[in-house]
């Protein structure tokens, strides 16, 4: 029985990180046209807990993402320079929408294992009515 | 007293492999997106049972015990690493296998219980009582 809690809790923990993933494609894809935004990434790691690993999920630091912001060329925006170029941002938007998505179906795998584990034990308790 | 059948017992071991089996693949699914995370299996409830029967398996008795990190032990089943095709970023977990591996599980469970039921209702008939 408390294997059967621990796998609510391992699923619960996979299911949070793929929230906060979700949450940080979102920030991304809201800021997509804020000059000088740089895209943030989170990776995951498994959690350690009094030196071993417990097996449950959780996200590391935000990271921003290094690569080149686009330049984006408008004369008339107020932080143009001489040359008429502003910097933009470097999120794209392709690249978020597949991130979402992914993180979508990692949610739903780990839903899947929550409720599984959640009928389970129904079951079992089931064998202690007449 | 009911515990020491034979059946019982082989019915509840089969329900305890079923979760710890469960519980390798939550932790599989939770961490389908940890890079370097190796995906981890439990051996068949064959297996674990001829090695009971046999009694040649290799065991943990006492603390100091250690074993290798790519076979270890919990509820007494051998677990070890999954094989399969990695990932770039190392992480070798297939959320399809992962499910083909609950379901099946999900069947093993039902199954245990199935027949710790009707042994019971057989031992209920036989004392009297319906």
């Amino acid at each position: 029985m408390s294997d059967l809690q621990n796998i609510l809790n391992l699923s619960a923990s996979g299911m949070k990180a793929q929230a906060n993933r979700l949450r940080h494609v979102s920030e991304n894809i809201a800021n997509a046209d804020t000059p000088g935004y740089h895209r943030k990434t989170v990776s995951f790691e498994e959690v350690v807990e009094q030196g071993a690993k417990t097996g449950a999920v959780s996200t590391g630091d935000v990271q921003l993402d290094q690569t080149e912001l686009t330049r984006v060329y408008d004369p008339g925006h107020p932080m143009a320079g001489e040359d008429g170029f502003y910097d933009g941002s470097n999120v794209a938007l392709m690249i978020e929408i597949a991130d979402a998505r992914e993180a979508q179906r990692s949610y739903e795998a780990n839903l899947k294992m929550f409720d599984q584990a959640r009928q389970m034990s129904s079951s079992l308790l089931e064998l202690l009515r007449r | 007293m009911f515990e020491n059948l034979d059946i019982f017992k082989m019915a509840s071991g089969l329900a305890r492999h079923a979760v710890t089996r469960q519980e390798a693949v939550a932790k599989n699914i939770a961490n389908a997106d940890t890079p370097g995370y190796r995906a981890q299996d439990v051996a068949s409830f064959e297996e674990a049972y001829e090695g009971n029967q046999a009694g040649t398996a290799m065991r943990t008795t006492r603390e100091g015990h250690m074993m290798s990190a790519s076979s270890q032990e919990t509820n007494g089943f051998r677990l070890f690493d999954a094989p399969g095709p990695s990932s770039p970023n190392g992480n070798t977990v297939s959320l399809e296998t992962e499910m083909m591996k609950s379901s099946r599980v999900r069947h093993e469970h039902d199954l245990a219980l199935s027949v710790y039921k009707t042994s019971m209702n057989i031992l209920r008939t036989s004392i009297g009582r319906r």
